[in-house]
């Protein structure tokens, strides 16, 4: 009896209390990882509304499903020409959707941009969709978008074009690739994580170092060519894959750029990032190269980084488009 | 000290250390998928 009672003496917190606590306050801190977002981001991110503008969406501008367009459309229209920024999704060049950067789109709309979100064909089991195709689609769009916003009472003048990972890639391609065709001037690019050179020893996050095979295989694909293990074993695959090496394109049009990369990406090699780098370097370009030590491809775990990272792309456009 | 205010310090205790945990374990399974360090940067 006596012995009973000592126990209930020690037991401060029942067990099951304190597994019951724990669980709640573990989920509670899994769930606050997504739902907290730190004050300064909101700026970036507002909520779409017919205070900022007007969206016309699923605007198309070629023959395949995917080839549509979202434009939003600031709300002071009285201005002789505007600015365009166009910002493509991400998803892997496999899957994503225009409508997943709405809150991108609106920022850059409560600017006083017309901002622009392209769909492009999303590579598939059954398609032969490459980042090749993908990115002369989006030159296809452009001139589609310009029309669209004129024919709103929008004149463009000039223009950005940005992304987030595959957008970004495709954002690069067009700002250094066709740029210098486009029908506006290109004065900026942006974005984050988007593979830019395709050199077969960065890509060892998926190996392709160790295997001529399987890097033949991965650009391939990519590149929407046939690439042969022994054109990579003799180093001619780069000419095949130079129309989606956006770094390879530089010199073509330096853009003035804003990028950010984590270094331990596991999506798309933070070394093929270095060589971005470089070229923006050797060929005098106005940039801002943010690397994340701590972050992999969602640049999740650097949060002063990320603030820096929108704080410069703000700085630039105001520099290289400030609305009038 | 009333064995009330031991039980509420102590659960205190025990669902501050489990909400840490849970965001780390969070960002264990991003760095995993998507590359990271565990630590660094913002801690939490």
């Amino acid at each position: 009896m006596s012995k009973i009672k000592k126990e209930k003496k020690v037991r401060v917190v029942p067990i099951g209390m304190g597994i019951l606590v724990f669980c709640v306050a573990f989920a509670a801190g899994m769930v606050s990882k997504f739902a907290i977002t730190p004050s300064w981001s909101k700026e970036y991110s507002p909520a779409w509304s017919d205070e900022i503008g007007t969206l016309k969406t699923d605007i198309p501008y070629g023959d395949g499903e995917a080839n549509l367009f979202d434009l939003y459309l600031p709300k002071d229209n009285t201005k002789e020409d505007y600015g365009l920024v166009v910002y493509l999704h991400a998803g892997g060049f496999t899957s994503g959707d225009k409508a997943g950067d709405r809150e991108m789109l609106s920022w850059l709309c409560s600017k006083g941009y017309v901002a622009a979100g392209i769909n492009y064909t999303l590579r598939t089991e059954t398609n032969n969709a490459s980042v090749l195709t993908q990115s002369n689609e989006i030159k296809t769009a452009i001139p589609e978008v310009i029309a669209a916003a004129k024919e709103a009472g929008y004149y463009i003048d000039k223009m950005t074009v940005a992304g987030g990972s595959a957008g970004h890639a495709l954002a690069m391609i067009y700002a250094y690739r066709d740029g210098a065709e486009a029908p506006v001037p290109v004065v900026f690019t942006f974005g984050g994580v988007g593979p830019s050179s395709f050199y077969q020893e960065d890509w060892g996050i998926f190996g392709l170092d160790q295997s001529d095979e399987a890097c033949a295989g991965l650009f391939s694909v990519m590149a929407g060519v046939e690439i042969s293990p022994e054109e990579v074993a003799d180093g001619s695959y780069l000419e095949k894959v130079k129309p989606i090496a956006a770094a390879e394109w530089v010199s073509t049009n330096p853009v003035p750029t804003v990028a950010a990369y984590g270094t331990h990406d596991k999506v798309q090699p933070y070394l093929a990032s270095l060589r971005l780098k470089s070229a923006l370097e050797e060929n005098h370009v106005d940039f801002k190269y943010i690397e994340f030590p701590h972050s992999g491809h969602g640049l999740q775990n650097d949060g002063a980084l990320s603030r820096q990272w929108m704080e410069a792309v703000d700085e630039y456009l105001d520099k290289y488009m400030p609305v009038k | 000290m009333s064995i009330h205010t031991k039980r509420i310090i102590i659960l205190v205790a025990i669902a501050a250390v489990a909400f840490v945990l849970g965001r780390l374990a969070v960002r264990a399974v991003m760095n995993l998928l998507l590359g990271g360090t565990l630590f660094g940067g913002n801690f939490l």
